[in-house]
């Protein structure tokens, strides 16, 4: 039983990881201009399709494949800000709340519409089967997954922290007029948010489509666990979201296996209404 | 004035010929539908639309209300109106025991809040042996009867009764908009701490208005539990359900009597037809084009289809 | 500016609803299958098994099967079978949907459908409440036939029965190969398909004296399994007993491979593990499973009919048939030679004929005794069930040991020595 229960703790910890990667995006949004993006799902649902497509149609493995995946994803989030987003930035945050909101249905429409809603998955991706570490197996594709997702997160703190564009970016979210005073176009940081925040979730749609069914829903299951994941750690808080997603991954999979797999999700939104009701900044946010 | 209540009128007498004039099942089946989610979406305009709070999770709400009915109906034999009135004080509980906590959160946290008890209600049900789990509960045929609240040979029964919960839910809607309590609300969403400033018990009016949006949406539950005869939590407590009463109101008019009516025949035949034509891909279609409509609202006009055709209004 | 709003409205829905013109001697028959959605590659097979069937009851064939020989219906000067496909993307309410579209819009006679046994309890129940005579075809949870229904009808014998073989399997196996197996896990989707098999398979466990060691349900659309799959694994089984739909039979067998996890067999409920996108996706990893079935193409050895009407299946789609689009052939069939029966197209008349319904063995592409309706619950009582086994990527018929043709390869190979 201690056996299965550190294998548990493991698939937590892997999946966890991959929550950080996709929260990650979200909160560098919310944090650089106060819009939640409802689409964010989406774009994960976008970049899986990507992947897939690469595959299937050039025989490319979403490892090799996912420079270019991020690359495009990244466009589409510089193209999602100055033509969805820009001109509401302004706006009161139903007005938000609804464009974005708006967003998540139109990306799931025409993903249905391209390419049907059947599901699909690629075969045979060079990530497969497991390995034994320490007696406990973890797959694969899960592992490169989480360590794709560690080295990413690792590399936007990097930025935020270390590289002029990214305190740049830092200090448009902490305090715009600042910002502008001091010579900062926040446009052009906005539009880099968006572009890295999709980016970031491109990478974990292209590690994901190693192991995942893709299908035009599939964008909700990981997004919804996002909402929570970056609530927990503090909405706009990019370690806080870090730390927070393996949290959450954890719980998730340990309350499956103790309790019951099918009760997963019911222990996962408790814990953000626990979270909003107790400490509303989550775990280091600062709102 | 007088011209708004002439047109009312004309668009109430087709209501009302309508089956008389169309008498194949599946225009009656889109008219119903219609007018189902008309009442949906004039029961979140309540709180999502005069009250600005944007609620993802009034699913719930009609899931109680279409349980409620299934279960006592299904296990008790209990009239399916009585079923419905039981499932009014749930769903009313629900909106007490959600709402309390969740509306000292404001903006984004609260539309999450939302999907997170809407989430936990029909993860709940999809576990509940009782409620029959994920299969759901098939209601028993019983003979046809407004008092058994089915009818197998004709949908003609069931049209006059949604109209009849339609008219009921427009009334309700208007009378909350001309009374004090309405106004309150229109105070709430335009400014909530300017409202508490000036007296008004800001918590008490949200309650009211989760209320009376629970109620509507309630009674919607209990139609589609009587019309459809099997339910399970997919069909009655989805997200996307949740959505779809939100996407309704926001295409015809946030805060407006008949925006979710014009929402409404927006979006119903749009989603029948495109899936009867096109099949799944179709839903593609539908998909994509009500959320351009829902953005370019969004951005252009937050009063909707119906502030395009209504001069006069906010 | 309202008014001209309105008026659109109303001219769209006049368009619509245009009349549709159909020909006068067609037999129009609805086909409710899941053509998109997770079980899309088994909802295809499935209808290209009922196309198979009315082309061949169309025209003139060779066969010894009924309207084989004939082409079209004979009863109704030759009238042609038109078969009006229905997608119900594996949800209930969309089942009810296109099953009350079909019959209220594209006027069909009768339907046939629809797989997931969720789906057909819906389609069913607005067959039954407009009197049009439903055929099922490939849904085995017993519940549907203990409704009461008077229209609905199945050929395919039900979990009750099928549940049953894996223990008389398993019965046969101890006093064969000396294994006996004595405890066994559950893993099963949580639709009415699975937890009626559930049921069953617990009932039956208990009499033939098996212990059941754990049971864990999933929802059907899970895009992963690894909490199920380690839950199943702390319950030490020595066999898994699994009911599946084809996205998560694979995706459970993918996450077995990933937690190196190989029980001594995994016997499977049929459904997704006998599709046939089942080995295309696992290949090599697919091999060893064995499957509850109702077909087998090397049941031909005793059948010769099987293999020339599967030979003629492969040959128009490309794929392989097997159980999903047997059935779904056998049922249309069966419909057809009861419409012809019937002589006219009046459902009350195809209901009567149904009743009456005694196809012999012989005539059927099935290992059944034949189809002859319960007259109460409309449910056929000469089905019966066998026990595939996948071995280098095909079906192998391992069990009755009577029928079989291969020996059943146990225990399953860890995954390092495959």
């Amino acid at each position: 039983m201690e056996g299965d229960l550190i294998q548990t703790l493991v698939s937590g910890l892997l999946i966890g990881f991959i929550y950080a990667l996709i929260a990650v995006g979200l909160t560098m949004i919310f944090g650089v201009m106060d819009i939640v993006n409802f689409a964010h799902g989406e774009y994960l649902m976008i970049a899986m399709y990507f992947a897939y497509w690469f595959f299937i149609l050039f025989a490319l493995d979403p490892l090799q494949s996912l420079p270019v995946v991020t690359i495009l994803l990244f466009g589409l989030g510089i193209i999602t800000y100055y033509v969805f987003i820009k001109p509401i930035i302004r706006a009161p945050m139903l007005t938000q709340i609804f464009v974005t909101f708006g967003l998540l249905i139109f990306w799931r429409g025409v993903a249905q519409f391209l390419w049907t809603v059947d599901y699909r998955m690629i075969p045979q991706a060079i990530l497969s089967g497991n390995i034994n570490i320490f007696g406990v197996y973890v797959g694969v594709p899960q592992i490169v997954a989480a360590v794709g997702a560690i080295l990413c997160n690792g590399l936007i703190l990097w930025f935020l922290k270390g590289t002029r564009l990214g305190m740049a970016l830092e200090a448009v979210a902490e305090d715009k007029e600042a910002a502008r005073l001091m010579g900062i176009n926040s446009d052009r940081m906005f539009a880099l948010a968006w572009g890295i925040g999709i980016a970031t979730v491109g990478i974990a749609g292209a590690l994901l489509a190693s192991f995942y069914y893709v299908f035009p829903e599939v964008g909700s299951n990981f997004c919804l666990t996002a909402f929570v994941v970056v609530a927990l750690g503090g909405f706009g808080s990019v370690a806080g979201a870090f730390i927070a997603g393996i949290i959450v991954g954890i719980v998730e999979v340990l309350s499956g296996f103790l309790i019951a797999p099918s009760l997963k999700l019911l222990f996962v939104w408790s814990l953000y209404l626990a979270v909003v009701f107790v400490r509303p900044q989550g775990l280091m946010g600062r709102k | 004035m007088k011209k708004n209540i002439i047109f009312f009128l004309i668009f109430l007498g087709g209501l009302i010929t309508f089956p008389f004039v169309f008498e194949n099942p599946f225009p009656r089946h889109l008219v119903i539908m219609i007018l189902l989610y008309a009442t949906m979406g004039i029961g979140w305009n309540i709180i999502g639309g005069y009250t600005g709070q944007i609620s993802f999770g009034n699913a719930a709400f009609f899931g109680v209300g279409a349980y409620t009915t299934a279960i006592l109906l299904t296990n008790h034999g209990i009239s399916p109106w009585l079923g419905m009135l039981a499932g009014c004080g749930f769903s009313i509980i629900l909106a007490a025991v959600a709402g309390y906590p969740c509306f000292r959160l404001r903006g984004h946290y609260f539309t999450i809040a939302t999907i997170a008890v809407g989430e936990i209600v029909g993860v709940a049900f999809m576990n509940w042996d009782y409620v029959g789990a994920s299969v759901g509960i098939y209601l028993p045929l019983l003979d046809e009867s407004l008092m058994n609240f089915e009818f197998h040979t004709t949908k003609l029964p069931y049209y006059y009764i949604i109209l009849g919960m339609f008219l009921f839910a427009l009334t309700v809607c208007y009378a909350v908009e001309k009374s004090r309590m309405g106004y309150y609300f229109r105070a709430i969403k335009d400014d909530p701490d300017a409202a508490r400033s000036l007296g008004i018990n800001v918590q008490r009016y949200k309650l009211y208005a989760f209320s009376i949006s629970a109620v509507l949406t309630s009674i919607c539950g209990t139609f589609y539990a009587q019309y459809v005869l099997y339910i399970h939590p997919s069909s009655t407590m989805d997200l996307m359900m949740s959505i779809h009463m939100c996407i309704i109101v926001l295409i015809g008019g946030l805060g407006q009597l008949f925006g979710p009516v014009v929402g409404a025949i927006v979006f119903v035949p749009l989603t029948e037809l495109t899936r009867v034509y096109l099949g799944s891909a179709g839903q593609g279609i539908d998909l994509i084009i009500y959320s351009l409509l829902v953005i370019l609202m969004a951005i252009l006009r937050p009063q909707g289809i119906w502030g395009l055709f209504s001069r006069g209004s906010k | 500016m309202k008014k001209l709003f309105k008026v659109i409205c109303v001219l769209a829905l006049i368009f619509y609803f245009v009349p549709l013109s159909y020909g006068q001697d067609e037999i129009r028959i609805g086909v409710i299958f899941p053509l998109t959605g997770p079980a899309a590659s088994t909802g295809q097979v499935l209808l290209e098994g009922v196309k198979l069937a009315a082309d061949i009851v169309n025209t003139k064939n060779n066969l010894n099967m009924p309207l084989a020989k004939t082409a079209g219906l004979p009863n109704l000067k030759g009238a042609k079978i038109k078969i009006i496909p229905g997608d119900h993307q594996g949800k209930p309410e969309i089942g009810m949907a296109e099953a009350e579209r079909l019959i209220t819009q594209e006027k069909v006679v009768a339907m046939i459908g629809a797989y997931h046994s969720a789906v057909t309890a819906t389609a069913s129940q607005a067959a039954e409440r407009y009197g049009i005579p439903f055929v099922n075809d490939s849904s085995t949870s017993p519940t549907l036939t203990e409704r009461g229904f008077k229209w609905f009808f199945r050929t395919t014998p039900n979990d009750d029965i099928l549940s049953e073989n894996f223990f008389q399997f398993l019965n046969d196996l101890s006093k064969k190969k000396k294994i006996k197996v004595d405890s066994i896990a559950l893993l099963s989707e949580n639709t009415l398909f699975g937890t009626d098999s559930v049921k069953f398979q617990k009932k039956y466990a208990e009499k033939y004296g098996y212990n059941i060691v754990g049971t864990v349900l999933y929802p059907a659309k899970s895009t992963q399994l690894t909490s199920e799959v380690q839950k199943v694994k702390s319950y030490n089984p020595r066999i898994i007993l699994q009911t599946s739909y084809i996205a998560d039979a694979i995706l459970s067998m993918k996450t077995y491979r990933e937690l190196n996890f190989a029980p001594e067999a995994i016997l499977a409920n049929d459904a997704g593990f006998i599709d046939p996108e089942f080995v295309k996706a696992l290949g090599k990893n697919a091999d060893y499973i064995a499957s509850r079935e109702v077909w087998a193409k090397d049941l031909t050895l005793k059948k010769p009919m099987i293999k020339t009407v599967a030979d003629m299946f492969e040959k128009r789609t490309g794929k392989k048939m097997d159980g999903s689009s047997a059935r779904a052939f056998t049922a249309t069939i069966v419909l057809a030679d009861a419409i012809n029966r019937a002589g006219s197209t009046e459902p009350v008349k195809i209901q009567k004929a149904l009743l009456e319904t005694d196809v012999k063995g012989e005539q059927l592409v099935m290992p059944w005794g034949g189809v002859k309706f319960d007259p109460k619950t409309h449910q056929n009582m000469l089905g019966k069930g066998i026990i595939v086994q996948i071995q280098n990527g095909e079906y192998y018929t391992v069990w009755p040991f009577d029928l079989a043709t291969k020996e059943v390869v146990w225990p399953f190979p860890k995954w390092e020595k495959r």
